[in-house]
């Protein structure tokens, strides 16, 4: 499923211009060292975290898309720094467990 | 010349704490990871220094392992890793920053004790491991990232940059 399917399919809001990257799989983690050791390439990331350390770690593993829920939005140096990576970071108005159950009636397992 | 074109992967994964300390005698910074429930927070003396906790969060460790040759690479001497935004003139990093393309970031990787009073750094076999590493990873993506130790920086403590670290998920009060 390419990034803007899942957009369009969950109705989230987009933060900053993005690349339309296929989605291989899903890392949900609040711990940005722990998406290093465990999220794999071309991955939507679900987190609550808004820091720009959240940017560098999910440029390190190739992913996809982040998507930051519980309605958090990140700040302005955040969204220049993930539009310089090319990653798109997108706010999800629920918490991640909604979120997770809408990446299951998709498909995701 | 190591015949194998290594296929690294993350091994070893370990969960625990980043623990910061400070000498009161030298102004002295150490770093260290402890899989404690509970980061130490204890004083003690060690020759001449006088180590009290700084800081502590968590933080997660790992390894990498060859899946072609078996070889385990350890990476204990890095305590993390740092986007650099260095501007410095005078900084072997800065110089490195500057150089890079759109599609690349340099990042630092810090080893446990940055002012380099032992000599010692984040060993070259783990920088080169971690090159190989996130380029297999990244240039599929077209993405490139290159790591440096910490002892390239002219002063880590002050470089300009983003930690990749879980600071103020579990701090003690």
């Amino acid at each position: 499923m390419k990034v803007s399917e899942l957009v369009q399919k969950t109705g989230l809001t987009a933060i900053n211009e993005y690349k339309d990257r296929e989605i291989e799989s899903v890392y949900i983690s609040d711990m940005v060292s722990d998406l290093i050791a465990s999220a794999k390439a071309n991955s939507v990331v679900v987190t609550l975290q808004t820091h720009k350390s959240l940017i560098a770690a999910a440029n390190l593993v190739a992913a996809a898309m982040i998507v930051i829920v519980n309605g958090r939005k990140p700040s302005e140096d955040v969204a220049a720094l993930a539009n310089r990576i090319g990653i798109g970071l997108f706010s999800y108005s629920l918490d991640s467990w909604a979120f997770a159950k809408e990446l299951v009636k998709l498909g995701f397992e | 010349m190591d015949p194998c074109t290594h296929e690294w992967s993350i091994c070893n994964v370990r969960h625990g704490y980043l623990v910061e300390e400070s000498c009161f005698e030298c102004g002295g910074r150490l770093s260290f990871f402890s899989a404690e429930p509970v980061p130490p927070m204890e004083e003690y003396r060690e020759g001449r220094h006088f180590w009290a906790y700084l800081a502590s969060c968590q933080t997660v460790k790992f390894d990498l392992k060859c899946r072609a040759c078996g070889r385990i690479v350890n990476l204990n001497d890095v305590n993390g890793l740092m986007l650099s935004e260095c501007t410095d003139r005078d900084c072997q990093v800065g110089a490195l920053v500057r150089q890079q393309g759109p599609d690349s970031l340099v990042y630092v990787a810090v080893c446990p004790n940055t002012t380099h009073s032992t000599g010692k750094c984040v060993s070259s076999e783990g920088i080169e491991a971690l090159n190989q590493y996130f380029k297999a990873k990244l240039s599929p993506v077209g993405r490139t990232v290159t790591v440096v130790p910490c002892k390239l920086c002219n002063s880590i403590d002050k470089c300009r940059g983003t930690s990749i670290a879980d600071v103020g998920l579990t701090d003690i009060q």
